[in-house]
């Protein structure tokens, strides 16, 4: 390409300077997304569920006692 | 914060035979950092100098509009080295404007990740990049004699750090060669590693958020965590008596020396490390929660502690121009009018600052001269706008710590006149206990020291943090985010240190966006030019009326004690120095790291 030719690109569809977030979108970070989300327990304690959908409660410890952490 | 205008032993009023000597660019800072002076080599002292930058980035400008929730991601960007400090205190004004509080874990997790940031940082500054000027090669050039007592000094401590003599811990500093130099890096790439554990990634932390973090807490975490820091312990063990050597030889073979740098103690702290279970991010609360950091806030003046309320603090900001490329923003909207508390803010303050950028000429001589503006802290019970400076961030903090006496989680105790720092047995050295005593004046060897005092602060901190998150993690209760709402109309501030001191985040939210926001990190507080009184900043401050002691007269003159000076303000990584004599002549000095190779 010469050098008088600038590259050719698309139609910008975006102002550089616009928001991320558009009014009415759901945010991941809203109250209550974190405890519909499975594996999370009401007390701040989380289950193998939290980590994994296949077979999780054979993550869980084998005593209810133990503290129970998730799978990474 | 007097400007001299005589020297040592000579009258006022009798002529004085001046050389402009220049450094410019001191690179690797918010801008580029020149420093400007006139020396009086007769009377061996710097009598002027003005520091300059020369470049302008417009964080404040360019955040306007801006989704929030994005602030900390984005300000991370203000600094390759210390971004998960900027991100930190974002997240922090972040809480305050959302109204939400992460839960315990997250803020152990984040308190543990900055504490790998100041041992990593710190080392990399001090090991690597200040004690390039304290090494064997270049006191060799610059102070020949010294080198020579250097050599038949015994180091006090060299059973626990193995040199035998002050010259054998310098040439442990020679750019590459050095054993100390090469350990360092060593070091640095552990504690990074440490950082990344916690933050997802170092400098720009993928896994910080406000309303908690999202590193995934499970045990196995935090003990590669601990396996690397007691790593590090060894090394920090034997870097502090080194450290006190060195400093302890340079007051002793150079009577006098304790003046270079020196300039009236100001120092501000804005605190670190947050505690769980004191803070709500909730503004009414914030002196209360303040107090309650790891790090206490305060501001020092001449030895005494000021307050320890963050809201003082907060209040007390003011903004200045003076010798800044910016138009007055005096008569613009004023965002924030009053406090939650109901304390009036000033225009002057960042909450209320538009930035009005004006690029112009540079005028050394009485005009304006630095894209830094001139932060100062107004002191209702004087009058006064206070040139604090951070003392390159941990002189300020140890310093306001060790006065305000409120720290004790058994591995670091404030003693109200010190600091005591235990560090438990690591790999190689059984535990040690260290002891950083108030020092007489704020000077450039202090500064020094006082950062690898800190190092083994934030390793002895950073033992406290991971028992307390093991104990949550031992507990189950593993949640790490606490969900929120971002508010239509909110504000709110972050006080944070980032590793070379203050740092503040103010955030003014409308309609959901950012409609104001500024960040005031450490380095505009220490590098800014002369305000609107006529004060000039720490860095100027501190290098007018240097005395010099470097045996080189001016046509090989290296400036190594106001370069010393400079870098005891931590200003970023010095890499390189281009100096311009007067005269005309152009020296071109290649500073690090070539300068052990090619010397």
């Amino acid at each position: 390409m010469s050098a008088r030719k600038p590259i050719r690109t698309g139609r910008p569809d975006v102002k550089p300077d616009a928001p991320s977030h558009v009014k009415g979108v759901k945010e991941g970070n809203s109250t209550g997304n974190y405890d519909k989300q499975d594996g999370h327990l009401p007390d701040g304690r989380s289950t193998a569920r939290r980590s994994t959908g296949i077979n999780p409660g054979k993550h869980d410890p084998i005593d209810p006692g133990m503290p129970n952490l998730s799978p990474a | 914060m007097t400007t001299r205008t005589a020297g040592r032993g000579q009258e006022t009023g009798t002529e004085r035979e001046l050389v402009e000597m220049s450094w410019d660019p001191i690179t690797r800072i918010i801008g580029n950092l020149g420093i400007y002076t006139k020396i009086d080599f007769n009377n061996r002292e710097v009598v002027e100098c003005r520091s300059t930058s020369s470049l302008f980035r417009g964080y404040s400008v360019f955040m306007k509009g801006k989704d929030p929730r994005d602030a900390h991601f984005i300000t991370s960007r203000i600094c390759g080295i210390c971004g998960d400090n900027h991100a930190t205190c974002s997240i922090y004004a972040q809480n305050m404007a959302y109204g939400v509080k992460p839960p315990p874990l997250a803020e152990w997790i984040i308190n543990l990740g900055e504490a790998a940031e100041y041992m990593f940082d710190h080392t990399l500054f001090q090991d690597n990049l200040v004690f390039v000027d304290y090494c064997e090669q270049m006191v060799k050039q610059t102070n020949p004699s010294l080198l020579r007592r250097a050599e038949t000094t015994e180091a006090p401590n060299a059973r626990i750090h193995g040199y035998r003599t002050i010259a054998d811990v310098m040439r442990a500093f020679n750019p590459f060669e050095g054993d100390v130099y090469r350990e360092a890096l060593q070091v640095s790439r552990v504690t990074r590693e440490m950082c990344c554990l916690m933050e997802g990634r170092h400098v720009h932390p993928s896994t910080l958020y406000p309303g908690g973090v999202g590193t995934v807490a499970t045990p196995q975490v935090f003990t590669d965590y601990l396996a690397r820091l007691l790593r590090v312990l060894d090394f920090v063990k034997k870097a502090v008596p080194m450290n006190d050597d060195l400093f302890d030889f340079f007051y002793e073979a150079l009577p006098g020396y304790e003046e270079v740098g020196r300039r009236r103690v100001m120092l501000g702290c804005w605190g670190a490390f947050q505690d769980p279970a004191a803070v709500d991010y909730d503004y009414r609360n914030m002196a209360d929660w303040g107090r309650k950091m790891f790090v206490t806030p305060g501001i020092v003046l001449d030895g005494e502690l000021l307050t320890t309320n963050l809201v003082d603090i907060n209040l007390g900001i003011r903004i200045l121009l003076g010798s800044s490329y910016y138009d007055d923003w005096q008569s613009e909207e004023t965002f924030v009018t009053h406090d939650p508390l109901g304390n009036p803010v000033d225009q002057r303050h960042p909450w209320n600052q538009t930035t009005l950028p004006k690029p112009q000429k540079r005028d050394l001589e009485g005009g304006n001269y630095s894209w830094v503006m001139s932060p100062r802290w107004y002191d209702d019970r004087t009058g006064d706008h206070l040139a604090l400076d951070t003392g390159g961030g941990p002189l300020a903090r140890l310093w306001a710590t060790a006065l305000a006496g409120l720290v004790d989680t058994g591995t670091v105790r404030a003693t109200g006149g010190s600091v005591e720092i235990n560090l438990p047995k690591s790999r190689a050295l059984p535990e040690m206990s260290f002891e950083w005593k108030v020092p007489r004046w704020a000077n450039t060897i202090e500064r020094n020291r006082a950062r690898v005092y800190f190092v083994a602060y934030a390793a002895a901190m950073a033992c406290y943090f991971v028992e307390q998150a093991m104990g949550e993690v031992r507990a189950g209760r593993t949640q790490v985010f606490s969900d929120f709402d971002v508010p239509d109309e909110a504000i709110g501030c972050g006080f944070h240190e980032a590793v070379r001191g203050v740092l503040s985040h103010h955030m003014v939210i409308r309609d959901g966006k950012i409609a104001n926001y500024h960040p005031y990190p450490p380095t505009p507080w220490n590098a800014s030019p002369r305000d609107s009184f006529g004060t000039p900043g720490p860095y100027e401050d501190a290098v007018q009326g240097l005395p010099i002691f470097e045996e080189n007269g001016p046509d090989s003159f290296k400036g190594i004690d106001i370069m010393r000076t400079v870098r005891s303000f931590d200003p970023c990584l010095p890499c390189g120095v281009h100096m311009y004599l007067g005269d005309g002549k152009v020296l071109q000095q290649v500073h690090s790291p070539t300068f052990g190779a090619a010397g």
